[in-house]
């Protein structure tokens, strides 16, 4: 288990296997470290902040700290869908810029955690653009499904913070 | 490669930012110097992408060794040398050449250098004409030169440790590696205090005791250096304790400069610790050991018997002659006056019966060390410990409940809760105190260095400040006080002349006013040369003749970057060394600066910074379903306005009449994008806010209460102009804070009607001056609007 941690956050073409969280976006099924997840908590009221991103939803209260919210949908450009009871928040800790911070994923439902082997994990196809592959770690096969593994850190980490303080 | 390229950067802007600020007699800059170019020959792949760089770089860094051996004077005009030195490797980085020609001019450069006249020959270790002329020097140290000038850095010997088996036991190092820290502080607190207190036992104990202690823990953990320095300067204090010496200023110059090089040891080994056995430097401190030694034995030779005071209180006068100021034994200095030693430095030791123990020894209040995570942990835990209660507390079964018993313990609870609150929140705060202490430090030494006589006068060292902004504004600080002593303050001829009292006043105030900490650093000197400031602007092209700017506007000017380098400080005003740095540092932490001068009188130095994470007064306001926090501090009035006040400019830009004057309507829904309940400002209502001197109305739908709010970053959303952060209000949710100011400057841009007529005239003043001075540009827009 603890072999498998680190080399899950080795990030190597071979290293990728371990646990992930999947979770669901319209019919595609997509993949996140198990040990990048803080928690996972229901759709709460959501405080929007002027002068974002369209996809920076704003900012809620997760037991006293305010944490930034981004909706997957918009960030990958897909229509947004209404929240329902199964709209779930999947709070993620990525390395900002100054230290690790604490962001929560809109997704529309939370699947399982499942062990995924490396061997199981191919590289993401290419695309001909490179910005579609670049947030991919992996694609992961699991009893014929497709997971599409997510690099949190640069979807909701660091690039798009830095993106955030330029746009402000 | 990327990142290479940015250490390349970075290693070289560091170097060129050391340079500039680099004193005749600085040396512990130097040492950082050398450190940077290490590292920069160490890079990866230097050798392959910059081979020259690297061949530079041993030069440099070999004529940086010899100007620490004072083989090379270290005078101003050789820095200058080395700045252009610099400034070529920048080049040749940017260029990214390798063509040999900057290389060439590189060389010429270098070798002007190490041949300029004060390379004359000079013997490394026998004692040239500014060695101490101490003729009853004991004889066993006179050619290892005992009391002359303090070894300002400890001279690594090489990277190999002989033996590293104080590795063994980490906790205990970093454990003796904090407290050491700690007690070299205490030292120099202790020791700046005794120039207050000449004599006083009681503080001379305070300075031997962590000697001691530094001692013998080191001992323990097979630290032999540490060790060895620690206890030869403890052999000096005892002989002080037993009034077999004074503690006079040869004595407080061993003890501040050890204390140096001890924190530099301790540095070194956190160094190690971090960054693996590989990284440690094993430092020669056999000179330091000598003139410690020196210093003593100088002493007690002088001075066999302790019985006459008259004997006494010569030898110190002595040593403190030839031994005292460490800088003016470089020659520049050295041919000036020699400073008069300060008016607390020498004191023959108070005959015991005499001593009476003046024990006004700074008392520290006992303290912990806590992990930041863990307090804030804390904080959080408790913010949220509120919320839940409020939450208990509306839950309609609750409610229903009317015993009163129930109320009763309910109100006890809110009590207890909002005092752990309040303790929480404040176990952040500390006093600036150790920072200004910092500062008296620096004032001793930078007054002895360049001759000047300067007192620090200290008010409001209790105002609290976050912990966090602590580190943050030690840097500008030290910036603007050496700028302060440095170029203010004159030397005390000068002084003299004018009819000033030759103590140039240097104070440093620090107090908390409308919901910032402010920080005045204040001096008696000559003040800012405004004609000359303008005279710079306009050659540099940052404003126009024809610009009518004010005395303050100019000599603000001073904050640009164009007003950085060492050269044109001193054709400009004697004022101003990167004070851009400062501005950006301040600004860092949401605040400004600002300078007033008054010529021949002095000036003002005010640094304004916002108290993050203290409690603030809000005024909640509802917007649509949104709701924000005004502060309240802030808040001049609110009403409902009549129809007939509400005045539109071109049709566009809305302004409503408050008490006579025209103020612009900010509808706060079309700015934070929301849907609102009004839309007709007459229906909402406006809270007048007053920010920067600017007055605005901000359109809101409701007002819901008056609410101590605690200021949260956005986690991770930074700079939303408008937003100061976040809070957590009564039901969970999360509620924006206005930042009035940026708020104000927004709306300019976002109505640009109102003020754009009278700024579009002169846009060349309008970007020199905006970052200081919109204030004052926006008083006279309204005014001229009223008129």
């Amino acid at each position: 288990m603890a072999a498998e941690q680190t080399a899950v956050t080795d990030g190597t073409e071979n290293g990728l296997g371990g646990k992930y969280l999947t979770f669901s976006l319209g019919s595609e099924e997509y993949g996140v470290e198990i040990m990048k997840i803080r928690e996972i908590i229901g759709i709460m009221e959501i405080t929007s902040v002027p002068h974002t991103p369209e996809y920076i939803k704003g900012v809620i209260n997760l037991r006293g700290r305010v944490i930034p919210i981004l909706e997957l949908r918009l960030r990958f450009n897909m229509a947004t869908k209404e929240y329902d009871d199964r709209t779930c928040i999947i709070v993620v800790e990525v390395n900002g810029p100054s230290g690790p911070i604490m962001i929560g994923m809109l997704v529309d439902s939370v699947s399982e955690v499942v062990n995924i082997d490396s061997a199981e994990i191919e590289p993401p196809p290419e695309f001909g653009t490179p910005t579609e592959s670049e947030n991919i770690l992996g694609m992961g096969k699991i009893k014929g499904d497709v997971k599409i593994l997510l690099d949190v850190d640069k979807i909701v980490g660091a690039g798009v913070l830095e993106h955030l303080e330029a746009s402000a | 490669m990327a990142e290479e390229v940015n250490t390349f950067d970075k290693l070289l802007n560091d170097l060129a930012l050391k340079i500039m600020m680099v004193d005749p007699g600085d040396l512990s800059v130097v040492g950082d110097l050398i450190l940077d170019l290490e590292n920069l020959e160490n890079t990866p792949d230097i050798t392959t992408k910059f081979p020259h760089l690297k061949q530079m770089a041993l030069d440099l860094r070999a004529v940086l060794g010899k100007i620490v051996m004072t083989d090379i004077d270290d005078s101003a005009e050789n820095f200058d040398i080395v700045g252009q030195c610099i400034g070529l490797m920048e080049e040749i980085y940017r260029k990214n050449d390798n063509d040999s020609e900057s290389l060439a001019s590189f060389n010429k450069l270098l070798s002007t250098l190490s041949s300029s006249p004060a390379a004359a020959e000079k013997p490394k270790d026998s004692p040239p004409e500014e060695q101490a002329p101490s003729p009853a020097q004991s004889p066993s140290s006179a050619n290892s030169a005992p009391a002359t000038e303090a070894p300002d850095k400890p001279v690594i010997l090489d990277t190999k440790p002989e033996s590293l088996d104080f590795m063994e036991d980490m906790e205990l190092l970093s454990g003796f590696i904090e407290e050491t820290k700690e007690h070299l502080e205490s030292i120099e607190v202790n020791i700046l205090d005794l120039e207050d207190n000449p004599g006083d036992m009681e503080i001379i104990n305070n300075i031997f005791r962590p000697f001691h202690t530094i001692k013998g823990v080191s001992g323990f953990l097979n630290l032999t250096n540490i060790q060895a320095l620690a206890h030869s300067t403890e052999n000096l204090l005892d002989d002080v304790r037993n009034n077999i010496r004074a503690m006079d200023e040869s004595v407080i110059e061993v003890v501040l400069k050890v204390g140096d090089c001890l924190k530099l040891m301790a540095d070194n080994l956190q160094n190690t610790i971090d960054n693996g056995a590989e990284s440690y430097k094993n430092y020669d401190i056999s000179n330091y050991i000598r003139w410690v030694k020196g210093v003593q034995g100088a002493e007690t030779v002088e001075e066999p018997a302790t019985a006459s005071p008259a004997a006494t209180s010569a030898a110190p006068a002595q040593t403190t002659e030839s031994a005292a100021p460490p800088s003016a034994t470089t020659p520049p200095l050295a041919a000036a006056p020699p400073p008069p030693p300060p008016k607390s430095s020498i004191a023959p030791p108070a005959p015991p019966a005499a001593a009476k123990p003046k024990t006004k020894a700074k008392k520290v209040g006992a303290t912990i060390k806590v992990d930041v995570d863990k307090l804030d942990g804390l904080v959080n835990a408790v913010g949220e410990l509120v919320i839940m209660q409020t939450m208990v507390r509306a839950n309609p079964h609750i409610t229903a409940i009317a015993d009163p018993k129930l109320n009763k313990d309910f109100g006890q609870l809110f009590r207890i809760t909002s005092e752990l609150q309040k303790t929480s929140m404040s176990m952040r705060m500390v006093p600036i105190r150790q920072t200004f202490q910092k500062m008296i430090r620096l004032v001793r030494d930078l007054s002895k260095k360049t001759g000047k006589q300067a007192n620090l006068v200290m008010e409001g060292e209790e105002t609290e400040i976050d912990r966090n902004m602590v580190d943050s504004i030690y840097d500008p600080l030290v910036h603007m006080m050496r700028n302060s002593v440095d170029h203010g303050v004159q030397m005390p001829e000068e002084r003299k002349r004018l009819g000033k009292p030759v103590y140039g006043t240097v104070s440093l105030r620090a107090y908390q006013k409308g919901g910032y900490m402010v920080i005045e650093i204040e001096d008696d000197g000559q003040g800012l040369n405004t004609e000359k400031i303008r005279r710079k602007a306009l050659e540099r092209g940052l404003i126009q003749e024809s610009d009518n700017l004010s005395d303050h506007d100019l000599n603000n000017l001073v904050f640009l970057p164009g007003f950085s380098t060492a050269d044109q400080i001193t054709d400009v005003s004697g004022r101003g060394v990167g004070m851009d740095v400062v501005k950006k540092a301040v600004e860092k932490l949401r605040g400004k600066v600002d300078v007033m001068s008054e010529p021949g009188k002095g000036s003002i130095f005010t640094i304004r910074l916002p108290l993050t994470l203290a409690i603030i007064d809000g005024i909640i306001v509802q917007v649509g379903t949104e709701r924000y926090i005004i502060p309240t501090i802030a808040i001049r009035e609110s009403f409902r306005p009549r129809r007939e006040d509400y005045k539109t400019i071109k049709g566009q830009g809305e302004t409503l009449l408050v008490r006579g004057s025209l103020v612009p309507i900010i509808r706060l829904y079309k700015y934070f994008q929301v849907e609102a309940k009004c839309t007709d400002p007459c229906e909402a209502i406006v809270v007048v806010v007053e920010s920067e001197g600017k007055q605005r109305a901000i359109m809101v739908d409701e007002l819901l209460g008056k609410q101590e709010v605690v200021i949260k970053n956005l986690g991770g959303i930074t700079d939303i102009t408008g937003v100061a952060g976040g809070t957590i209000l009564g039901d969970g949710r999360v509620g924006l804070i206005l930042d009035l100011a940026g708020l104000v400057t927004a709306k300019m841009n976002y109505n640009l009607d109102l003020p754009a007529a009278v700024s579009k005239d002169s846009p060349a003043i309008k970007e020199v001056t905006e970052p200081e001075n919109t204030a004052d540009s926006e008083k006279t827009t309204e005014s001229e609007q009223i008129s």
